[in-house]
């Protein structure tokens, strides 16, 4: 179908040329932001590796692989210091440990008394689904260097995403309710962590309803995965916009 | 499996589906909840033809409403998401309805082939406009009789006439049905002036000048709203047949003397066990549907899994044929006017 005629096709034409190219790598303003994303980019990978060391000590016969995941998730967090240090920019810790911290609060209550579902809900699904949409939307803006190293590291995520999956999917039915009520409790930590760099995000040319969407997409993708019926999610997706 | 992309109306339309359904976090959502929500297989449905063969399909709602139009990104990052679902769910070949095929075409989607893990295969997908344009030539041929129109003496105008369905159109009714004069109405004069050469006929002329003389009009574009015309000024009878989208030239045009019909429409022999087509606001949706859906469905039947139609100005009359006899043959129809707005016959 086409739209000549219409003074919409007008909107869509005009619109489509307004495309900004990348973003100028170079300024203060660009590495004040960046110095913030890096800095929770580099966290959230030294999250995943202890996470999932943790998480080893609650399925010892699963230790060894999740060691491997571990070790992968370091490797990335050294791939992302690089990419700082390559713009000359100190990433802020400090920031991004305050960022991390209710979460990690709440992984960190989930271990001591042994609950496999929110950790595998934190680690596995909120935080990875976080990683891979923020790297699926950086990717598109990113510096030649950063972008061929986040490019690799996404590959990566896919794998260990898998893994909390295939955990969750094995146990569904016992855990389905905890999971529900896990979900209800960290999902909208997500939603606030997202707000809190939105600002930053957007120096760096990523939008914040384009992170959602992506977010939106990796999280339902793998409750999907893990057995959840779409209306099910919808639900649950709830905690995110209320 | 056959796929088809389709969004709502409207947003307010699009939040009472939602509802309905039990998708209760976008239902409940603002503009920019919906801008950011995936896109969602809603149904599954199985289909047996009049011929009798068997075919599964899947309608995915792209969460597009026409609101995000003038959201430049937004509009292109729900029609690739769709695209990209239909693809993950392993459908051999899926319909772009309604704006989805408008938005690929404008935005230039074809140069954003990478969707975050996956490459999209161009060839599982159809813009469905070979047979919209068949199917709004049987429709011209069908109804004019109805109201008093020999297509042999009549002027017949297609407004958007360089178009991928505008040209095809063009071509099938100066080579197939033989109507007196073509009236070609676009924006752009030179791709004009090249169909004019390729149908070796045809007056180019302005959409004022050609509705007075017009005794069949198919408009393949939108009304402009800029448009001033006076019904009075329209020949009675005048058969117009609505190709565009969104499909509202009957609020202007219908009257005394004009018929207006709802161009590119199909409906299948029996009741599809589907709830979808309520969405795209079809009289009987349970057997009526925008054509493009159906050349999925009939590509499906055919085991012909490939993008039929694709690109513009590829609708050639062989490949019109090919998807006119299959969906005859498979138990679709092309809607007609309503009896009791025909003019008698004497």
């Amino acid at each position: 179908m086409t739209l000549l005629e219409s003074p919409r096709a007008d909107v869509l034409e005009d619109s489509s040329s307004s495309q900004k190219g990348l973003p100028d790598f170079t300024t203060d303003e660009y590495k004040d932001a960046y110095s913030r994303i890096n800095a929770i980019v580099i966290e959230g990978e030294k999250e995943a590796h202890d996470n999932y060391v943790s998480i080893g000590t609650l399925i010892p016969e699963q230790a060894e692989e999740l060691k491997k995941l571990a070790m992968m998730e370091l490797r990335h967090m050294k791939g992302f210091t690089a990419c700082g240090r390559n713009l000359g920019v100190k990433a802020d810790m400090e920031f991004a440990e305050k960022f991390f911290a209710p979460l990690h609060g709440n992984f960190q209550s989930a271990l001591k008394v042994g609950d496999l579902t929110s950790c595998f809900l934190i680690q596995a699904i909120l935080i990875e689904a976080f990683a891979i949409s923020a790297y699926h939307v950086y990717i598109r803006v990113a510096d030649p260097f950063a972008k061929k190293i986040t490019e690799n590291v996404v590959k990566d995520e896919y794998l260990h995403l898998n893994y909390g999956q295939e955990w969750l999917k094995a146990n569904l039915e016992t855990c389905k309710s905890d999971l529900v009520k896990a979900n209800k409790e960290n999902l909208p930590l997500i939603k606030s962590m997202l707000d809190q760099v939105a600002d930053d995000a957007e120096v760096l040319q990523m939008d914040k309803e384009e992170l959602m969407e992506e977010f939106m997409i990796a999280y339902q993708d793998s409750l999907l995965e893990i057995g959840l019926d779409s209306r099910e999610i919808a639900r649950m997706a709830i905690a995110a916009v209320v | 499996m056959f796929g088809l992309i389709g969004h709502s109306t409207s947003f307010a339309d699009a939040r009472r589906k939602a509802l309905e359904l039990g998708y209760d976090h976008i239902a409940e959502g603002d503009l920019d909840v919906w801008c950011s929500a995936p896109p969602q297989l809603v149904e599954h449905v199985k289909v047996v033809s009049k011929a009798g063969n068997k075919i599964e399909g899947a309608y995915i709602d792209s969460c597009f409403v026409p609101e995000m139009l003038s959201r430049f990104k937004t509009a292109r990052r729900k029609v690739l998401n769709a695209m990209e679902l239909a693809q993950k769910k392993g459908i051999n070949i899926t319909a772009l309805g309604g704006f989805t095929s408008i938005i690929f075409e404008n935005f230039n989607l074809l140069e954003h082939r990478q969707v975050r893990n996956t490459t999209l295969d161009w060839s599982r997908f159809t813009t469905g406009n070979t047979h919209t344009a068949w199917v709004i030539c049987r429709q011209l041929e069908i109804n004019a009789p109805l109201v008093g129109i020999d297509l042999k003496k009549s002027k017949v105008a297609v407004v958007g006439a360089t178009g991928d369905i505008g040209s095809a159109v063009c071509r099938w009714l100066s080579e197939r049905t033989g109507v007196s004069e073509l009236l070609l109405v676009a924006r752009q004069q030179k791709p004009l002036l090249a169909l004019q050469e390729e149908l070796q006929g045809g007056r180019i002329m302005s959409i004022q000048e050609a509705l007075p003389e017009a005794d069949a009009v198919i408009w393949v574009a939108s009304l402009p709203k800029t448009l001033d015309i006076e019904p009075s000024m329209l020949r009675s009878p005048c058969l117009m047949i609505d190709g565009g989208y969104p499909k509202n030239l009957d609020e202007k045009f219908a009257g005394s003397g004009v018929h207006v019909l709802k161009g590119g429409i199909v409906e299948f022999f029996e009741d599809i066990g589907w709830g979808m087509m309520e969405l795209a606001e079809m009289e009987i949706p349970q057997r009526q549907m925008f054509a493009c859906f159906a050349e999925a469905m009939i590509l499906e039947f055919e085991k012909c899994h490939t993008n039929f139609s694709w690109g513009r100005n590829n609708i050639t009359l062989k490949k019109m044929d090919f998807i006119g006899r299959a969906s005859v043959e498979h138990g679709f129809s092309a809607l007609k006017l309503k009896p009791e707005l025909q003019t008698p016959v004497v």
